[in-house]
């Protein structure tokens, strides 16, 4: 097979402008910061650090006990009762459907969790007199992943509803062949 | 010949001799070993950040929920009758509001301008 050496030679030099222009952005972006700003992070270090603090800890523990709650909803209620309707021959497709996707959003939650509470902890690692433009990058990581956090805990509330949707389906199927008006 | 005998012989009475330091090395080796790899799995098992026991979080402990025994659990197995399907209904709806009622993680405290930490203004 010949191989044409132009278009990999294109190609791999437009992957090198590509990642060339990213690395810039990024370097833009750290360096964009100004000397007053600079000063005014190495001034609010303490009490910057301090509120970080206590964000991380109310935040562990919004973790912990909504967690919980997270858990219980799949554990205790959800699956339970798709164990139930499928035990008694009854077609549970749809509850089950809800329920893994929303067993795929707890693990995101989880895993996201884990990742912004390591990222929000090495920013509190770092001394901000000394290294302020690095603690202003890592608050700003920290950041985008909790605002993620966020996200996957709408999508599970989302899941919440659409489990309830998929019940309400189900219930009309069965009590009109129960000949139940509900 | 006989000059390495009396090698052996000198290296298996070291050995021997100090079996007791030998088994000491050995087991705090193994501690040592098997204390690396149980952090490790602490660490990226995501424990670490359930584990309100650690240092920062002294003031928040004693708030974490240890058991919801608000939480009340469906039975798995049974007939399927309108009374069990209905108390589905009423448990499912009564803990799904109780999940949604907190918008866990929103709002922007890291906002640097919350921080104190952005661009002072001109």
């Amino acid at each position: 097979m010949k191989i044409r050496t132009a278009p990999v030679l294109a190609g791999m030099l437009t992957s090198l402008l590509v990642v060339a222009i990213s690395y810039g952005i990024v370097s833009a972006e750290s360096t964009s910061i100004t000397d007053a700003q600079l000063n005014r992070i190495k001034t609010n270090c303490v009490s910057a650090k301090n509120t970080l603090n206590q964000i991380h800890a109310s935040d562990a523990l919004l973790r912990v006990n909504r967690g919980q709650l997270y858990e219980s909803m799949t554990t205790k209620l959800m699956s339970r009762f798709n164990n139930r309707v499928d035990s008694n021959h009854y077609d549970a497709k749809n509850l089950i459907s809800v329920t893994q996707n929303y067993g795929t959003a707890l693990t995101n939650f989880r895993n996201d969790y884990q990742s912004y509470e390591e990222q929000l902890s090495n920013a509190l690692s770092i001394d901000c007199t000394k290294e302020p433009v690095s603690f202003y990058d890592s608050v700003a990581s920290s950041r985008v992943k909790r605002t993620q956090v966020h996200v996957d805990v709408t999508i599970l509330h989302q899941y919440i509803n659409d489990y309830e949707s998929a019940y309400k389906d189900f219930a009309a199927i069965f009590f009109q062949a129960h000949g139940v008006n509900n | 010949m006989d000059d390495i005998k009396d090698a052996e012989e000198i290296e298996q009475t070291f050995w021997v001799k100090h079996s007791f330091l030998l088994l000491i090395g050995i087991s705090i080796a193994t501690a040592l070993v098997l204390v690396v790899i149980s952090m490790e799995l602490y660490a990226s098992s995501g424990a670490a950040q359930l584990d309100l026991s650690r240092p920062g979080y002294k003031d928040v402990t004693s708030q974490a929920v240890q058991t919801d025994n608000d939480f009340k659990d469906y039975q798995a197995f049974g007939t399927l009758d309108p009374s069990s399907v209905n108390d589905f209904k009423t448990l499912y709806e009564k803990e799904a509001e109780k999940v949604k009622a907190v918008d866990a993680f929103s709002g922007d405290p890291l906002d640097p301008a919350v921080l104190e930490i952005s661009a002072p203004t001109p």
